[in-house]
């Protein structure tokens, strides 16, 4: 009877194993043994190429934090861009939800409209918009004499800026929009009914009452948001490939360089962890910000 | 009373009507694209406003050939179904070992399989080519799909331990009872009851894979046997980025499948990225 027992424990305890085991291997094998060896190689200098890695401790890190002025730039870049994209994104997204949940009868079909370049491929989204930019624009411009048509909205650093921050957004407010449309449904209408009887006008309602009860829905976006903005990558490929000269290199785009163009996959290495750190770190702020503003009704 | 309803109603008539606007404006650029993909080069290069004089579908039939699209369009459909399939295969069956036999082992499982929701894949990309040159994963449409496997399963098992929860032990239980193996159980009790979690992960998983970019140029852009539509379009357009009527029809037709499935399944899409942010 006990051998029995045991005997079906173990057979339990082998069951959980076996099942769990192929998916444990698979996470490994993509995500840990490279993240392990990014650590190791960040260490080393070497060009991919080459069979020996050569090991140069610290020295990279070293190197980067002494004055590398291209990761220091794609940082900067990717510091404004995150927080224009954030603050941006969000309140756009909130505005046209809120409106979007008015009742209006084409309230599903226009969501629609506003998600479809969030189904787009990032790189084609990019190619829209620089077609846009080179070919819409000059026509526009022609028709309208309106001098701001008439820039360089790629080809000038600052302005290539804005445009990059303008269709990620262009391209991402739609899922925001369906979140926070998500969370203002959830906001019970007694509540709000309640503001009104107690002679709380719209503004009133929406800050006081609305927008305090919105918390969950706007951590999630902001999380979103901040993961998603920090990562930018092939919108900036599609549109600028970093340029003009190199200022719009964002701090992912600036790793692929040098690892796959410069072929300095050490340094490059140590530059995606040094990315790592700031991302777990920003990441892990700002949602615990957020979340303890949280309130509960 | 009266006049103050009829106030409403016109604010809600004005509401809409702006909103409509808005939006058009909004989606102004894809249609621009669409119209341009049927408009010969001349007339794209005169007035990328202007409707096209008659509707031809000549580039389309060049891009087809140039691009090889059928490859392509099969390519994506191979890397994305392998990828989904085993993402959902391995992640249910996780999650549910994961949430009913509660050991330390099972703590620390699920923890190694979650955790890495948290590293950015720029992180790692360096090192993965090296690693899956070593396995042989790279440099094939097969092997691109099975990559996904590990990429997806994280945020996967994620939802659907969070689901299996709701689901009641008793369930399980009585199926044992009547003799039913762990397997067993699996298939014909469980899984049919996490349908709505199959539903978030299957959508979220596959416009990410269809669309997914710096993955697919890593490892299989160096042939035109394995490239995906997204890729082909990018190298396109780099070749033809003065031929914008080749460059708007390659950007149609890599776009397109994405189009039409969403407005077929539109209420199942949205629901399904909201209740996979909200659980992730």
């Amino acid at each position: 009877m006990k051998q029995q027992r045991m005997g079906k424990q173990k057979k339990m305890a082998l069951e959980t194993v076996l099942y769990t085991l192929p998916a444990l291997f698979l996470v490994a094998l993509v995500i840990y043994i490279p993240f392990v060896l990014s650590g190791f190689y960040s260490l080393t200098k070497w060009n991919g190429i080459a069979k020996e890695p050569e090991f140069i401790g610290l020295e990279n890190f070293i190197n980067l934090f002494s004055g590398d002025k291209g990761f220091l730039q794609s940082l900067l870049f990717t510091g404004k861009y995150t927080l224009l994209f954030m603050i941006f994104a969000n309140v756009l997204a909130l505005a046209l939800a809120v409106l979007l949940t008015k009742k209006i009868r084409s309230a599903n079909m226009l969501r629609g409209f506003f998600f479809i370049p969030y189904i787009m491929s990032m790189t084609i989204v990019g190619f829209i918009w620089k077609f846009i930019f080179s070919q819409g624009f000059a026509k526009l411009y022609e028709m309208t004499q309106m001098e701001f048509l008439n820039l360089s909205w790629l080809g000038n650093p600052d302005l290539a800026f804005y445009s990059i921050v303008f269709v990620g957004i262009w391209q991402s407010v739609g899922f925001y929009i369906v979140l926070y449309i998500a969370g203002l449904q959830a906001v019970p209408q007694d509540v709000q009914e309640a503001a009104i009887v107690d002679g709380a006008n719209g503004v009133q309602k929406f800050f006081r009452v609305i927008l305090p009860l919105l918390a969950p829905s706007i951590t999630t976006c902001i999380f979103m948001s901040l993961t998603n903005s920090l990562k930018v990558f092939d919108i900036i490929l599609a549109l600028t490939k970093g340029g003009p000269g190199s200022s719009t290199y964002s701090v992912t785009l600036d790793i692929y360089r040098e690892a796959f163009q410069n072929n300095n996959y050490g340094y490059g290495a140590a530059k995606s962890l040094v990315f790592f750190v700031v991302i777990l770190v920003l990441t892990q702020l700002v949602l615990k910000g957020f979340k303890s503003r949280e309130v509960e009704l | 009373m009266i006049p103050q309803k009829n106030r409403k109603k016109y604010r809600l008539i004005a509401v809409e009507v702006i909103m409509i606007i808005v939006a058009l404006i909004y989606i102004y650029p894809v249609y621009l694209m669409f119209m341009n993909s049927v408009k010969p080069f001349g007339e794209v290069v005169a007035d990328v406003i202007k409707l096209p004089t008659k509707i031809e579908f000549q580039n389309y039939i060049d891009v087809v050939e140039k691009m090889h699209y059928q490859k392509l369009f099969l390519n994506n459909l191979i890397i994305t179904s392998i990828g989904i399939v085993g993402i959902v295969v391995f992640s249910a069956s996780t999650a549910y070992i994961l949430d009913r036999r509660r050991t330390k082992y099972t703590k620390f499982v699920h923890l190694a399989i979650i955790t890495p929701m948290l590293i950015p894949f720029q992180t790692i990309m360096i090192t993965l080519l090296k690693v899956m040159s070593v396995v042989n994963l790279n440099s094939s449409t097969w092997g691109l799909g099975i990559q996904y496997w590990g990429f997806g399963i994280p945020m996967a098992t994620f939802i659907y331990y969070n689901f299996m929860s709701t689901i009641p032990k008793e369930i399980d239980e009585s199926a044992t009872i009547d003799g039913a193996s762990t397997f067993r159980t699996f298939v014909s009790v469980i899984f049919p009851l996490l349908k709505s979690v199959t539903a978030t992960v299957v959508v979220l998983d596959v416009m990410w894979i269809w669309n997914d970019f710096l993955l697919p140029l890593l490892m299989v852009n160096s042939s035109k046997n394995t490239q995906t539509l997204v890729l082909s379009a990018y190298t396109f357009v780099g070749q033809f980025n003065t031929q914008w009527h080749y460059a708007m029809t390659a950007m149609v037709l890599a776009v397109l499948p994405s189009i039409i499935l969403f407005i077929v399944l539109q209420k199942y899409i949205v629901e399904g990225v909201v209740a996979g942010a909200v659980k992730g």
